[in-house]
Order: structure tokens, then sequence, then C-alpha cells
């Protein structure tokens, strides 16, 4: 038995969307920027890489402002915080689920309702995506548009390298995350049901 | 609906304006030299530089009303057009020289005046903090300029007085700045006439020393000799702690290696003065070229990453295929 609710208000789907959109552009450029050089453009020339790269990351750092500013003073915001006692367990039920479980036909432990819009692998992913790799990436972006902050050497290291890399790093974590919230949304009601719900706003419950 | 919800956007696009504005100060700073804005250009031009800052100049004996021409020695002739195109053009000459100077022909103790240091006026002023003065001047007393010389080598060594400007940040591009640093080097280094000045010891040509390098001249080109010459430091933006010979970079590795603090260096440089030329928008956003010092960098990143990133696919793949294969399965439980 399924009822539709409405989940998403316009505010987290404009900002999804936008989110979204910088992100591709950023992982494009950024891939473009790490695999090829000025001499051979991989996707597109490494000079407009760079400036791609650039004004989306600013635009990006805007959004997330949006993003944190909303969810301090909206009801969205309670989705993002978990609840340790027992955490272990869940994750291990929503791990077990996605593993065997759903294969079984057996019902999701933790269904999408009015209440809940993330499962627990879900929650703690995304929290760790959006308060943790996400800022941490702004940092080190801003730091490499702003380099005299940055220090000289840290443990022996190019202060400036150990940026870039870890800068890379979080990127790469980013790439990873957003194809598996890609895959797992194609687990819903019908592959396609979480994409339509995240555009008209309606959720349908499975 | 989302603007009024959230007023920042309005706050954070002027602040993005505000940042780029701030990159053209400088411009504006240069805009307001020369002699024509000088309070002091007429005095000077009567006191001093009718002598001064001519090549060849005329003396007359008031008593017999001869006159003839001298040439001006080099070392002691001003260019007007330089001094007041520099940082110090707003002085009169005796703001800074001793009222002795009056008095023509020169006294005996006039040859005697201690130059002004940068520190003397520039040392711990609130003013001119962001210079870090004090900082520059820590180096270079730990400098070979300053241990070699008993103290005979002074900031105007390198940096005249009369003719200063902050080369880093005025010179519009690298090699010019690489071309002009050098060139205050080898005012000294090249000619041991001046560099007799300071020191008893003897010159060592430059170049012959230099041919240890694999292409010389490409190297001497492309890089300040202060880049291999100097104790680099993060804090001041041109180093000032030369050391002796021995000491200098000698290994390729040091300047061509993936985190050389060179490069690092080199980068902060690139990155400020593409800034402060350009303002933010254009001079970081879209025009920063020197990016490439992230790119692949770390073989062993950029390939964990991919490979991470397959078995992710690879993953989602096999589960998708599970889906479909299990379908029957699923509904056979249903």
């Amino acid at each position: 038995m399924s009822s539709n609710f409405y989940h998403y208000p316009v505010w987290v789907r404009l900002w999804h969307a936008t989110n979204g959109i910088l992100c591709l552009f950023l992982i494009v450029t950024g891939f473009s920027m790490l695999y090829s050089n000025p001499e051979n453009a991989l996707v597109v020339t490494f000079q407009r890489a760079v400036a791609i790269h650039n004004t989306c990351g600013v635009l990006l750092t805007i959004s997330y402002t949006v993003f944190f500013t909303g969810n301090l003073f909206t009801a969205n915001g309670r989705h993002y915080l978990i609840k340790l006692k027992g955490l272990g367990k869940r994750l291990f039920q929503q791990g077990y689920f996605y593993a065997y479980g759903y294969f079984r036909g057996e019902k999701a432990p933790f269904p999408v309702d009015r209440d809940r819009k993330f499962n627990p692998l879900q929650q703690v992913s995304y929290v760790g995506v959006m308060y943790m790799i996400l800022p941490m990436l702004f940092v080190t972006g801003w730091a490499l548009m702003f380099p005299e902050f940055i220090l000289k050497r840290f443990l022996g290291v190019s202060g400036i390298f150990l940026t870039d890399q870890f800068h890379v790093v979080l990127g790469f974590l980013t790439v990873i995350f957003l194809f598996i919230h890609l895959y797992v949304s194609t687990m819903g009601k019908s592959p396609v049901s979480n994409f339509r719900s995240i555009v008209t706003g309606w959720q349908e419950s499975h | 609906m989302i603007f009024r919800k959230f007023p920042l956007f309005v706050f954070i696009l002027p602040l993005l304006a505000t940042l780029n504005a701030a990159g053209q100060e400088q411009d504006t700073l240069k805009a307001v030299r020369g002699a024509e804005h000088s309070l002091y250009a007429d005095a000077n031009e009567q006191n001093c530089l009718r002598c001064h800052g001519k090549l060849v100049y005329s003396i007359a004996d008031t008593v017999t009303g001869q006159s003839r021409k001298e040439l001006m020695a080099e070392h002691n002739f001003v260019s007007p057009d330089a001094y007041y195109n520099s940082v110090h053009w707003s002085f009169s000459c005796l703001d800074c020289h001793s009222e002795g100077f009056r008095k023509f022909p020169h006294a005996i103790e006039t040859r005697f005046e201690t130059g002004w240091s940068c520190l003397d006026c520039h040392g711990y002023d609130p003013t001119y903090a962001k210079y870090k003065f004090e900082e520059i001047d820590a180096e270079y007393q730990k400098s070979i300029h300053y241990t070699a010389t008993e103290g005979a080598f002074t900031c105007w060594q390198c940096h005249d007085a009369h003719y200063y400007r902050p080369l880093a940040r005025e010179t519009g591009s690298q090699r010019d700045n690489i071309f002009k640093s050098n060139e205050m080097c080898l005012h000294c280094h090249g000619n041991p006439d001046i560099m007799g000045l300071v020191t008893e010891k003897e010159l060592t040509m430059v170049l012959p020393r230099h041919e240890w390098l694999p292409d010389p001249d490409r190297h001497l080109a492309a890089v300040r000799c202060i880049d291999c010459h100097t104790r680099m430091s993060d804090s001041v933006l041109v180093a000032h702690e030369v050391m002796s010979a021995d000491s200098a970079v000698n290994s390729c590795v040091d300047c061509h290696s993936q985190n050389s603090i060179l490069m690092g260096t080199l980068y902060k440089y690139s990155a400020k003065e593409s800034r402060d030329q350009e303002g933010f928008i254009n001079g970081v956003i879209f025009s920063n070229d020197s990016y490439v010092i992230g790119a692949n960098r770390s073989k062993f990143i950029s390939l964990t990453g991919m490979l991470v990133i397959l078995l992710v696919l690879v993953f989602a793949g096999a589960h998708t295929i599970f889906r479909i294969i299990i379908r029957p399965v699923k509904k056979y439980y249903e």
C-alpha cells in the first residue's frame, strides 16, 4: 500500500538542483584538470576547465550557505540529526537490507515517511558529505585561490601540495558519494520514483 | 521566494565585487606619482637637481663670472624622471639629506653622511606593517651580505631609495620581474668596482659559476638569483636571507619536484600577482593558469581514486544485475 505525501519543499528542490548541476560541472572540470595538461585537453581546455571550476566552486559555496542556513532555520535540518544510540545496529539492518533482504522481497527496515527522509546509511553519508567533506572542499578550494594563507610546510611537506592533494581526495569522495547516491535513488518504489519525487516534491512511500 | 527567505545572496554578491575591486587599488596609488604633483619639485630643482639631476651640469665662478660645464659622476646623479616615479617621489631632497648640502661647494662632512636604512623610516610603524620591514631586516642581518661585509652592505646596495619601486607588486609580467630582480644582483656581482665598495673579496664571474646548470641561459632567464641563493621565506614576499654560494640550491630536485618550496612560493606569488593586478574575478576565477601545480601531482591518489570509483560502478552494476535476475524470486516470496 502506498500513499503520496509532500516531502521536498521548493527551496530544498531548488537548492538540490543547483547543487547537483554545480557538482557535475565541478566533477567534469576537476577530472579534466587532473587527468590532462595545458597542451592536451581531456574534456575542455585546461584554461577553460580552471575558469569553470573556479566559478562553480564560488557558486557552490553560495548555494551551500543557502542549504546550511535553511537547515538551521527550517524543519529540514532535523533529518541531519543523527541519533547515536543504536546507530550501529540500524546501519547493519539497512546494509543487510541492501545486500540481501532487498532481493528476498523483505520490507525496508526504515522506509521513507513523513518524519523520516533518510534511512540510517543515507543519513550518515549525507551528514558526512554535507557537513564534513563539502566544507573541507570549500576551505581547501578557497585556500588554493588565496595561497598566501596556506602553511609553508606541514610535517615536512609543502603546504600547497598537501592542500591540493587533500582537495583532490575530497573531490574523489564526493564523486563516489554521487554515484552511490544516484544508484540508491533507483531503489525506490520504481527505479524512477525517487527522481520524480525530488522534481515534484511528492514522495511515494515504499 | 528564496531571495526573500535568504537575503544572504544579496550580501555575498557585493562581497565578491568588493574582493574584485580590491585588486585595482595598486593602480590608483601609482597614478598620483610625478613631479607635477610634488610640492617640492621647484625647490628640489633649484637646490639639488639643477646639478645632480643632469649628466652635464654648469658651475660658475661668482667672482670672475666664468662658467663651465662638467660631467656629473654617475653615482651622484639622480634621474628626476625615475625619482618622481619612485615611491619616495613626494619628498624634498633635504627631507633625507643633511642641511650641509645647502652650501655649495658641499663641505667634506657631507661625504660621510650616513644614508637612512629602510627600517629608519618604515620600521615598527603600523602604516607599513604589511610590508614586514622588521622581518626583512632580521633576514638581512642573517644574510651573507651583512655578515661578510661587517655592515658595509646596506639596503641601498640593492634598493636605491631615489628610484625604489615595489617591483614584485608593480611589474606586469613574471619575466620582467625576474629580469629586474637579477639586474639588481648583477649591478654588483657583474661589476668588480662596485663590488669593491663593500668587500675585498675578488669577484667571481657569474656565468662561469653557473655552467654546471643544464641549459644555464634558460635557467638564468627563468629564475631569479634569489630563488636559489636565499633561504625561502613564506612570510615576506621577497626573501632577503642571502646565503653563501656553498649553501645555494644546487640539486635539480630542490626545484623540480612535486612539493618543492620554490614551486609553492612561485604559485603563491603568481596567484597574488594576478589577483592584485586584475582583481578576484578576472585574476583568480578566470585566469589562474598556475592551477597546473595541483594536476596529476600524486599518481597514487589519481590512480586510487579512479580504481575506487570503478569498484563502486562494478558493485552498482552487479547489484543491478542481481535486481534483474532475482526479481522473479522476489515475486515468489511475495
